[in-house]
């Protein structure tokens, strides 16, 4: 018998990355929290087709509209802080627009950000005004929109749907965009 | 209009089905890149600019190759209700009510 490393040994083992470092499944997450305290589940939209328009202009000749769920800052609406509780009296019910020409102050404690693993204190996080800025000033987008654009989160699909998407659209239109960055918080 | 979308709930956005998607595998509220991070901004808006000059098809999700941690165990934090006792649970859902009445009564104040 001779000693030495046997085949296997030598040869480096495949190591797969632990079973539980997938996508958090928030729905599942989201579904059984509230169940547990007493309430019905959500449904969330479900499509199973999705639009698609392709790009007809390119990048460096577009001009990029930003959409948001971030909320101006209400100084009438309590605890809007990044360590502020979940503050629905901060919700807004309309979509609005604001100029980009200087940083605006939004905040995003009426949604349901994951505040055991992060404190919202970059607005830059959440909202990419100042990254395509940037990317407009490097010539990699023709420009960005003059306004930005809020979405609320209304628990309506319909008002979603009927109301704010296509008011969103004919903002986004009436800026002159060609393509539009829809950023979630 | 062309759009791509930026988040984190890559179970919902993809359950909702939309054209273009750059998901980051982050905690939710980082849609656009890690916070006083510059460059992980400027890659994650990249991505997305990149999905709308490639994307063949709808429902076309790129996944950020950037990570939160090392290790995977913020995502055990979120929303846990394994780890509420049943006080917990009431003191929640006593909270929820009252969020849910201010939310209500705001809308219906638009």
């Amino acid at each position: 018998m001779s000693a030495g490393p046997t085949p296997e040994a030598a040869t480096p083992r495949i190591q797969f990355a632990p079973e539980d470092d997938v996508a958090i499944r928030y729905m599942d997450r989201t579904r059984e929290y509230y169940q547990a305290l007493g309430f019905s589940p959500y449904r969330w939209a479900h499509f199973t087709d999705a639009p698609f328009t392709p790009l007809r202009v390119p990048l460096a000749k577009a001009r990029v509209a930003l959409i948001t769920t971030a909320a101006p800052f209400q100084p009438e609406a309590g605890d809007q802080g990044p360590r502020a509780p979940y503050n629905a009296a901060a919700k807004f019910y309309q979509v609005y627009s604001a100029p980009v020409d200087s940083k605006p102050d939004l905040r995003i404690s009426h949604v349901g950000y994951d505040r055991a693993n992060t404190v919202p204190e970059d607005l830059d996080a959440y909202f990419p005004l100042a990254r395509l800025q940037e990317a407009a000033a490097a010539g990699r987008i023709g420009g960005v929109g003059a306004r930005f654009h809020g979405a609320p989160t209304n628990r309506s699909h319909r008002v979603t749907v009927e109301i704010d998407a296509p008011e969103l659209l004919r903002r986004c239109r009436e800026d002159g965009a060609d393509v539009a960055v829809l950023v979630p918080s | 209009m062309s759009t791509v979308i930026m988040g984190c709930a890559k179970d919902i956005v993809e359950h909702c089905g939309v054209p273009r998607f750059v998901w980051s595998d982050f905690p939710l509220g980082n849609s656009a890149g890690r916070p006083f991070d510059v460059e992980s901004q400027t890659r994650t808006l990249e991505l997305a600019l990149r999905l709308l000059e490639t994307a063949a098809a709808p429902r076309t999700t790129v996944a950020s190759p950037l990570r939160w941690t090392a290790d995977a165990a913020w995502k055990h934090k979120y929303l846990d209700v394994g780890k509420l006792s049943p006080e917990d649970i009431a003191e929640r859902r006593k909270e929820f009510e009252v969020v849910k009445a201010v939310a209500k009564a705001k809308r219906e104040g638009t």
